[in-house]
């Protein structure tokens, strides 16, 4: 049964198409896709402005490198300084912790409660579920902290009214280095699963209702299907958006910013909070952000790097 | 739909189902939904407690609404910010999908190295500093253009569309060939119309992305009549300072804050439901072939 | 695979060999030139040394960071400066979350800007970057300090010093960009008004009530408060406003607990004092919870009459500091939210008729705390507390208006800017009051005045409305671009100021000192950001009792030793 509900990879349809053209020499296939690299130059022009040209910058990070004077070459004294810093490398810890975990909480969730709409009959009650669950996106992190804040109180916050109706003892939940990171994590999902969820909405869209009718006829139950046909043509986009997710897991800061103090800065600082404290004592050293950057890009390049080659080991295709 | 799927083997056990996932959604929408009731709340409420949940204004007012709109500062950034957003939207829309069209191309020669140079700029950056001064070397800066296209050229969007444009069918790509179609109406007369999930979710992504920017329009633009809607709601209500408007009608500038956030939400929770329509019905692939 | 492997790179190649390309795209930019040397193509001299004259400058860029916004009347004020002097004002105001940003994107962009507003924080910075003018020589010379300015009464101007020594410092670097040592006491901005500071804010009606019941524990019918054992000389405004209360303030530490205590036994959500945060997260650290640090300071400083600096943190009476606010943590007499408390968050919960007391701005928000505190609880009142005697207020460096070394002209900059928004005259009124001829709000109504200021001179109970903004708004603002009651010099104001604002104000500029600004070089920087992130963690613990301040202050000397050598090294040399 499993055989007939399988679906065939997009991929491999692709491949076929592909191997066709593949007799053709280069010259041939250039000549074949003149009309694409026509089209593309407008894009490369984009990308080459905006992205490329300020590349050069890269350099400030072996610099001291203040808008009022010409930059001073000082080797890999910004890394070092960096490096040297005890509360960077806890901030560092911290970074990969809170943005990992919550990557995958937000892939499980997401994807989880997708599939559960999914399984919504009612167009109308889906459409509702939908719009509500993806509003808290529009909030900005000030606002949902100033909520969170005012419901975890330790004197007025309804939660611990409701512990302490129970028996329990109230508990700091927000200055509490046991709690903060549970906390974390939940106001994180409260507030993007469901904006998370669209990009797998518009994916489940698009799977063809060919592949539920043949496994019904199979006799497939909802489950079987869900995990031999929906799940499988999720697979692509749960991987692509995994990984451009993980390339942006060094840059968390706004949430943290609003929710962290300094009793919890053990379990919540992160580079780019960490990194916000040096601007306040007034310097403009952009030798020194450079190579913040620079050593973010390069743990981003190693994450990338690497679960883009596991990604193309398991499932034989990586995102780039 | 709902018919198809409930054949009588399971049919218990899927109604079981569905009442559970109802409520679980249920109980999951209500507590997305007390928050926000809460901004509500406070936005229509003359007294704004900063320790209580309350969920029910106790002074019902309108007055914070009416400050803003007939605050008439307001009204021409939120004009800029319908018209970038509009082509932003589009340009970020057109460059994903000729980016991801051209990313599909798996025997095209050069594609690798265009893709490797898309990861490359998600990763690596020239920082503030350098940008700054291409965006002023470009004669972009002080306009809103500096803003479009910096946000338009999104690496994340245009990969998010290669792995919806994988999904197609490759079939209809060789019929389309052997119809004669070029490479550029294969484009246009199948590719775009079968992705209709992924030019809305994604130009959704780009709209809610141009809407909310602050932080480009702060850097680049200084003409105080290029400004969207964000940075002056964020200079006019969401301050520290008492607003003055707020003050003579005896308001808690608080009040004024909560009906700010609710007036910048208002646009997507209208936008949302019509984007739906694209989402909720899937590809038919009859529709394409006439 | 292979084929990959060589497709990576080449991208790699392509991606190297642009960013190589492109490296000589970032050199090429000079250093602003130093126009130190230009002063004699602009300034005159008589034959005895003294200053005959300053040349005009044609043209000023003037970035500010406050009040100046387009809808506060931008234009105008531009426009009647221009009228004024006959010098083109380019006037840019940056968003201000940003405008420390923008400042650092127009040098980089050579858009540099003569004349900006910097706060105290990165004042130090940009002088040793060697962005702004070294201008102790025109201030020396200058007609303000030198008394030549003549206000609209015909009086001479004089000005209050102590706020233009409070921005001198020592630079790191000259004009050469060349360390030295022997550089003291420079000068690179000019004080926009007084840097202001906090005072503690007292439930005047509670307190009165508690103390006629006799339930505060101490009693002040027949003493007057003092200040470092002087009777404190309140002004007739103050005694006006709060004279009431002062029997019932409490004067020591003791008596302020015994306060904190009552306020907590009258009901049950009462927060008997609140703050955001524990520690300030700019220079001045302490400036709340004043009653709780008095005279430990969590910094590096100076102590009186020594010239060097020590650290606050590691000195004897930091731990008791710390034990007075554990202790007071502990008993419930401390907000036990105030670490998570934003300082939004603290003024709403006084508002909300929750709080005792709270320590923030003099001035201006003594009468918004009234104001908005009324709207809840009509008999409440904010009493500004003077300082017990354990301690005393602290005034922050004021803001200054700084020349940057891009100015051409910086001795007619100073003249037209500094010195003209200071003149006692149509200038000071125009930057701190708004246009002649727009409207004043007497009463309820709104009037037109067309005549000269001098004119509504008696109106005492005139309010000046948005002076910039077009006449049907009912914007409420009662200042121009600097806050009137905030002035450093003679100026005959004609517009009348409340007594809630000149009072507090009064009172708080009798109680306090004004902390210099802090030396800054980039290790400093550096070795801070370290300190002041431990210092946090750990007054934190201490104060939460998950450690004793001894535990906590070794905690930080451990874990810090390292930057606190650093800035002990930069500091005292």
């Amino acid at each position: 049964m499993a055989s007939t509900t399988k679906s065939v990879r997009p991929t491999e349809q692709l491949g076929r198409l592909q191997s066709k053209n593949k007799k053709r020499g280069i010259g041939g296939r250039i000549k074949r896709y003149a009309n694409f690299y026509v089209m593309f130059i407008p894009v490369l022009v984009i990308l080459f402005l905006f992205y490329y040209l300020p590349m050069y910058g890269i350099k400030y990070a072996f610099t001291e490198f203040t808008p009022f004077g010409e930059p001073t070459w000082i080797g890999l004294d910004n890394f070092t300084k960096l490096f040297e810093a005890q509360r960077f490398w806890n901030a560092f810890n911290n970074t990969l912790f809170l943005s990992i975990i919550n990557l995958v909480l937000s892939m499980v969730f997401s994807v989880g409660i997708a599939l559960l709409m999914n399984e919504i009959g009612r167009v109308f009650i889906k459409k509702v579920v939908q719009t509500v669950i993806y509003l808290p996106h529009f909030l900005s992190w000030v606002v949902v902290a100033g909520i969170f804040t005012i419901i975890l109180s330790q004197e007025t916050g309804v939660v611990n009214l409701i512990l302490e109706k129970m028996g329990f003892d109230r508990i700091d939940f927000l200055t509490n280095e046991s709690w903060w990171r549970s906390i974390f994590f939940f106001v994180n999902r409260w507030k993007e699963t469901g904006w998370g969820t669209i990009i797998f909405i518009a994916a489940l869209s698009g799977i063809s209702p060919d592949l539920y009718e043949a496994a019904e006829i199979d006799g497939a139950g909802r489950l079987k299907q869900t995990w031999y046909i929906t799940i499988p043509s999720l697979m692509n986009t749960i991987l692509v958006v995994f990984i451009l997710n993980l390339a942006k897991i060094m840059n968390i800061f706004e949430s943290v910013f609003v929710l962290y103090n300094a009793s919890v800065y053990n379990v919540a600082d992160v580079i780019q909070t960490y990194t916000y404290r040096v601007g306040m004592q007034g310097t403009f050293n952009y030798g020194y952000s450079t190579a913040v950057g620079l050593f973010k890009s390069f743990v981003a390049l190693i994450l990338v790097g690497f679960s883009n080659i596991m990604s193309s080991k398991v499932t034989g295709k990586g995102i780039v | 739909m709902k018919k198809k799927f409930s054949f009588s083997k399971g049919y218990r056990g899927r109604t079981i189902f569905s009442i559970f996932n109802f409520i679980f959604l249920a109980i999951i929408m209500i507590a997305m939904l007390i928050p926000i009731w809460k901004v509500c709340v406070d936005s229509v409420s003359r007294e704004v407690s900063s320790t209580d949940i309350s969920l029910w204004p106790q002074v019902f007012t309108l007055e914070a609404y009416e400050i803003i709109f007939s605050k008439k500062a307001l009204f021409n950034p939120f004009w800029v910010s319908i018209y970038t957003t509009a082509i932003g939207t589009f340009l970020g829309l057109l460059i994903s999908t000729i980016g991801a069209y051209i990313l599909i191309q798996r025997d095209m020669p050069g594609v690798k190295i265009f893709s490797w140079l898309f990861m490359f700029t998600m990763i690596f950056n020239g920082g503030l500093v350098p940008t700054f001064l291409v965006i002023v070397g470009l004669g972009l800066y002080d306009t809103v253009w500096a803003v479009i296209f910096t946000l338009g050229m999104n690496v994340y969007n245009l990969v998010l569309m290669r792995s919806f444009f994988e999904q197609l069918p490759v079939s209809l790509f060789e019929a389309a060939e052997i119809d004669g179609c070029s490479p550029f109406g294969i484009f246009i007369k199948i590719v775009l119309p079968l992705s209709k999930p992924a030019l809305a979710s994604i130009g959704l992504f780009f709209a809610v992305a141009y809407w909310s920017e602050y932080f480009h329009y702060v850097l680049y633009v200084t003409d105080p009549d290029k400004l969207n809607f964000q940075v002056k709601l964020r200079e006019l209500v969401l301050t520290d300072e008492p607003i003055p408007e707020a003050k003579d009608a005896g308001l808690m500038s608080e009040t004024m804050k909560n009906a700010a956030i609710i007036v910048n939400i208002l646009p997507f929770a209208i936008i949302y439901p019509f984007c739906q329509k694209y989402f909720v019905t899937g590809v038919t692939l009859g529709a394409v072939k006439e | 695979m292979k084929k990959n492997f060589a497709a990576k790179a080449a991208t790699l190649t392509v991606a190297l060999s642009v960013i190589a390309g492109l490296t000589a795209c970032g050199e090429g930019r000079e250093l602003n030139p130093n126009v130190y040397d230009n002063k004699n193509q602009y300034v005159k001299y008589a034959e005895d040394g003294t200053l005959l004259e300053i040349q005009k400058p044609d043209k000023i860029k003037l970035v500010t960071d406050t009040n100046l916004t387009v809808e506060n009347g931008q234009e105008k004020f531009r426009d009647e400066y221009v009228r004024l002097t006959g010098i083109d004002l380019d006037l840019e105001q940056p968003a201000h979350n940003q405008y420390y940003e923008k400042i650092n994107l127009s040098f980089a962009g050579g858009e540099m800007p003569d004349i900006m507003e910097v706060g105290n924080t990165y004042y130090p910075n940009y002088a040793n970057y060697g962005a702004l003018f070294d201008m102790t020589e025109i201030w020396e010379e200058s007609d303000l300090k030198n008394g030549r300015l003549k206000d609209w009464n015909g009086d001479v101007v004089t000005i209050d010093e102590k706020y233009v020594d409070a921005l001198k410092i020592t630079s790191d670097k000259n004009k050469d960009g060349i360390i030295t040592e022997d550089e003291k006491d420079r000068l690179y901005g000019f004080p926009i008004g007084r840097g202001n500071g906090t005072v503690t804010y007292v439930r005047g009606d509670w307190l009165k009530e508690l103390g006629e019941a006799n339930k505060l524990g101490y009693n002040h019918k027949n003493d007057a408060p003092t200040y470092k054992g002087e009777v404190i000389d309140f002004n007739e405004e103050f005694m006006e406003e709060f004279g009431e209360y002062m029997e019932y303030m409490p004067r020591n530490y003791d008596e302020f607990l015994s306060m904190l205590r009552a306020f907590k036994s009258k009901r049950a959500d009462i927060i008997p004092i609140t703050a955001a945060g524990l520690i300030n997260s700019e220079a001045p650290y302490d400036i709340y919870l004043r009653e709780f640090y008095q005279d430990a300071r969590p910094d590096f400083y100076k102590p009186e009459g020594s010239d060097k600096y020590v650290d606050g943190m590691s000195e004897p009476k930091m731990l008791d500091a710390l034990q007075r606010m554990q202790d007071a943590f502990k008993e419930g007499l401390m907000d036990r939210e105030i670490i998570t408390n934003k300082t939004s968050t603290s003024r709403n919960k006084f508002y909300e008729d929750k709080v005792g007391c709270f320590n923030y701005w003099s001035g201006m928000w003594c009468k918004t705390l009234n104001q908005d505190l009324h709207k809840k609880n009509a008999d409440g009142v904010a009493v500004p507390m003077p300082p017990i005697a354990e301690t005393e207020y602290i005034e922050r460096p004021p803001t200054a208006l700084a020349i940057t070394t891009a100015a051409k002209n910086p001795w007619g900059v100073y003249k037209w800017i500094c010195e003209f928004s200071h003149d006692g005259n149509d200038g000071q009124m125009l930057f701190s009051r708004g246009i002649e001829g727009e409207v004043i709000k007497d009463g309820d109504k709104v009037k037109e005045i067309t005549g000269h200021y001098k004119w509504i001179e008696e109106k005492k109970s005139a309010e000046a409305l948005t002076p910039m903004a077009s006449p049907d708004s009912k914007d409420l603002v009662q200042k121009g671009w600097f806050s009137p009651e905030l002035s450093i010099n003679s100026f005959p104001d004609p517009i009348y100021i409340e007594d809630k604002i000149t009072s507090s104000l009064d009172m708080f500029a009798k109680t306090s000192r004004v902390n210099p600004v802090p030396k800054m070089t980039l290790n400093i920087a550096d070795a801070m950001t370290e300190i002041s992130t431990i210092r946090e963690e750990v007054i934190a613990k201490v104060v939460k009792g998950e450690k004793s301040p001894q535990e906590g202050v070794r905690e930080y000397e451990t874990r810090a030793s390292r930057e606190i050598e650093t800035m002990m090294k930069e500091l005292n040399g």
